[in-house]
């Protein structure tokens, strides 16, 4: 209470005690509806294994939901007791973390009470559906980073779907189909990049513009080309790769290592972009044209390339993303089928703080909560589905706005720059 | 520099927007002429074969090339779903070879164009405009009142009047005379609750499960008939099959909100497969090829809606255990016929299993592993549910 306490600022110190109110409520919350609520209801029982794993025969885990709800709404009430006195210092974003995670299971114990439902399934659904968002969200980033914005990631995704599926039609190979959309993505980011750095036209509208484009090109052309020629829309797909060793260790094998070429392309490019921004003579200079352009011509780092090379980059980034709408799930283009998931994107650059892992971080959050949807309408929680779709909006509104704190844009985001 | 700029934009945005409008909404307006042109010449003579319509034959055969104008609107999902909006458009293309009528179709791309959509077809001098929906009720029906000579047929739906529905005011009565509005509605449960028993026959694992795309009667009415199929076959046979995604006695269930994305379809389908369901009935127009994607992958079966998906979508055909049909083609060729005949669209149209609105498709590829005994049952059940006069007479008796 005395040297730690000194150092917090007012602002600190007044989101340690919202935060240690917040988790008294949640304790009486936990305890009155997962508590209280699942009392007698009996056990929940996690399935541990799906029926096509290795080891299939792998117990489920049988969790006594009532008293499993009161143990955390103990220990919530501690975590307020604590927040409320002193604080967690340095560890309150990670005992945020556990407490949000700690609640999620207190909640999946009170819905499948009495039931059972497959845990590794939906873990696995939530890696899987979080892939495209991360793939926009990085694409989204690697624009910001170098101060461009890219709302058109909708739009690219969107192109790079389309070109895949037809592409990879075309040839009867899902490969090609990968590197058409990839290429579309590409062109996208160039039309981004021409308008937005040598026109300086102002993002936002292109992005907008972009979007609508191919929203009505690609309607355009199904209706036309794809719908009278079902032989250009065949449904080429990458079946999942089961990573051999990897694949079959239990729990962790059937939810990362038994999944497409895309999931484990998007979690590579991840760790390859989080060292390359921070730990590279590249990534040093980009950051420096996002954050203060003049300053980084002034020592000399070409500005326009680096907006450029970026652009394109996360261009080709989202049409790879893209194809994972088709060429990565059902092979079949249909008329906006990426249904929003750029937009959601957006959301999880920011939330991400602009940095890959946090990205990453949003985008599973995300599809974790759209994998529960799924799981809590089998379980019939009485919850109406109408509700139960909007979870995944709601979880990335929350977590936006209020969880994470500020977050800072790269100072000159959005900002044309005029070599003088 | 800046005007050069802005043109630039300008150009790229208006680009932008012709294209799209290309692509959603006169799509089908332009495609009619020259669709139309290939069959009004040839198809008027042979007329007179047309199917199980209401009218006296006699009259029909004194039709000369006629020059009526059908057009639908489409719900969300495009003409090409490979299952609800496309069997409506077969029944339109049905019409146009046999009765020799002009077709058009608008898709609409978003509620908010049912309305326009409707206003572009009546400036156009539509004699039958067909609207493919129970969502676009109530644009239908204010339309309807707006252009009271205008014929209607709306799917899915009819005129009915109670607080709070489409077709009346708050206190229930009617907004204005729907004379010339005929409804398509479809007891789907009778054919869903055959594919129930059928699925509880066949599953290995002892579960199976449906999904929806949005929580309104015509898609939870193959849900509720699935489910009571999958119920009776438990109580005849004395099994546990248990039937995941919908319960209907709370009316609640697994639903993807859309009719759009295919990569929930395949989620959902992975999903339920999780939870141990061998066969699954996605009713949600395109998304189920998503679950049929799925399916391929993994080995599960799945059950078509609407069309007989085998053949709409033969990429798949391996994994259609069977396909609940929905004969909209034969209530809009039905339609058609007696505004052509009659001069009027007709009472309400109900398709059941008796008059062939709703059915099941054959099992084609996998004739050989449903066993013969549970395919007479099926057909024993067929009659029971004709000769009770519906499903819900059926389960009382």
């Amino acid at each position: 209470m005395t040297a730690e306490a000194a150092l917090r600022s007012p602002r600190e110190i007044r989101r340690a005690r919202y935060l240690g109110i917040t988790y008294l409520v949640l304790s009486g919350f936990v305890l009155w509806f997962f508590g209280i609520g699942s009392w007698g209801e009996g056990i929940a029982d996690f399935g541990m294994a799906r029926p096509t794993d290795t080891f299939d025969w792998i117990p489920s885990l049988p969790v006594p939901a009532a008293a499993f709800a009161i143990g955390v709404a103990v220990v919530f009430a501690f975590m307020g007791g604590v927040q409320l006195v002193r604080g967690f210092g340095r560890w309150q974003n990670r005992i945020l973390a556990i407490a949000f995670i700690l609640f999620i299971f207190a909640f999946l114990g009170w819905a499948a009470a009495g039931q059972s439902f497959n845990l590794v399934g939906m873990l696995r659904t939530a890696v899987e559906r979080s892939t495209p968002i991360t793939f926009g969200a990085l694409a989204g980033l690697l624009g910001e980073r170098v101060a461009v914005i890219n709302i058109a990631i909708e739009g690219q995704l969107l192109a790079g779907a389309f070109a895949g599926a037809l592409v990879a039609s075309i040839t009867s190979n899902a490969w090609p189909g990968v590197v058409a959309a990839v290429l579309v993505g590409l062109f996208f980011g160039w039309v981004l990049a021409v308008l937005a750095i040598r026109y300086r036209v102002d993002q936002i509208i292109i992005g907008v513009v972009i979007n609508i484009f191919v929203l009505g090109l690609t309607s355009f052309l199904t209706a036309r080309i794809l719908a009278p020629n079902p032989h250009l829309n065949r449904g080429i797909k990458l079946n999942s790769w089961r990573i051999p060793g990897l694949g079959d260790i239990p729990v962790i094998g059937p939810i990362f290592f038994d999944q497409t070429i895309f999931v484990y392309a998007s979690l590579i490019l991840v760790a390859v972009l989080a060292y390359t921004l921070f730990h590279t003579r590249w990534g040093l200079q980009a950051r420096a044209v996002g954050e203060h352009p003049r300053a980084a011509d002034t020592v000399g780092i070409n500005v326009y390339r680096y907006r450029y090379l970026n652009v394109l980059l996360g261009g080709a980034v989202a049409g790879f993303g893209g194809a994972y709408f088709t060429i990565g799930t059902v092979g079949r283009f249909d008329e906006n089928m990426t249904t929003g998931r750029g937009f959601i994107a957006l959301a999880a650059m920011i939330f991400g703080r602009w940095h890959p892992v946090g990205a990453l971080s949003a985008a599973l959050i995300f599809g974790f909560a759209d994998a529960l949807a799924g799981k809590l309408g089998i379980l019939q929680t009485g919850i109406p589905s109408e509700f139960l779709l909007m979870a995944p909006y709601i979880a990335t509104l929350v977590v936006v706005t209020g969880i994470v704190g500020k977050a800072r844009p790269p100072a000159a985001d959005g900002q044309v720059y005029v070599k003088e | 520099m800046m005007r050069r700029r802005l043109a630039l934009v300008a150009l790229l945005a208006v680009f932008g927007l012709v294209v799209a409008a290309c692509g959603d909404d006169d799509g089908g307006t332009t495609a009619a002429p020259t669709t139309t042109a290939a069959t009004t010449t040839t198809a008027a003579p042979t007329t007179t074969a047309a199917p199980t319509t209401t009218a006296p034959p006699e009259t029909t055969t004194t039709a000369a090339p006629i020059a009526a104008k059908i057009c639908e609107i489409t719900d969300v999902g495009g003409i090409d779903d490979k299952s609800f909006n496309e069997t409506a458009w077969r029944g339109m293309e049905l019409a146009r070879d046999q009765l020799g009528v002009e077709v058009a179709y608008l898709e609409s791309q978003a509620a908010t164009d049912y309305r326009p959509n409707i206003d572009a077809f009546v400036n156009e001098g539509c004699e039958l405009i067909i609207t493919v929906g129970f969502l676009l009720a109530n644009d239908t029906a204010l339309a309807a009142c707006d252009y009271p000579d205008q014929k209607f047929a709306i799917i899915d739906q009819q005129p009915e009047f109670y607080p709070g529905s489409p077709w009346a005011d708050a206190d229930g009565n009617p907004l204005c005379d729907f004379s010339q509005v005929r409804g398509l509605t479809f007891a789907t449960d009778e054919a869903a609750f055959l594919a129930g028993y059928l699925a509880a026959g066949m599953t290995q694992s002892g579960v199976v499960g449906t999904f929806g795309g949005i929580n309104i009667p015509p898609v939870t009415i193959f849900m509720d008939g699935f489910v009571k199929g999958v119920r009776y076959y438990n109580e005849l046979n004395g099994t546990d099959v248990q039937a995941l995604g919908w319960n209907p006695d709370t009316a609640e269930g697994l639903f993807t909100g859309n009719f759009e994305s295919l990569d929930d379809g395949r989620a959902f389908g992975e999903n339920l497969n999780d939870e141990g369901a061998d066969i699954v009935l996605p009713v949600a127009g395109p998304v189920g090829l998503g679950t049929a994607a799925a399916a391929q992958e993994r080995g599960f079966l799945v059950i078509g809606v609407d069309a007989d998906q085998y053949l709409t979508a033969p990429e798949f055909a391996g994994v259609w255990l069977t396909s609940i049909l929905k004969n909209m083609d034969v209530a809009v060729l039905n339609t058609i016929t007696n505004v052509l005949n009659l001069g009027s669209v007709g009472n309400l149209y109900v398709g059941t299993l008796a008059n062939g609105g709703v059915g099941l498709a054959p099992y084609h590829d996998l004739e050989g592993t449903v066993p013969a005994d549970l395919a007479a049952a099926i057909e024993q059940i067929k009659a029971d549910i004709i000769a009770a006069g519906g499903l819900a007479a059926f389960l009382t008796s």
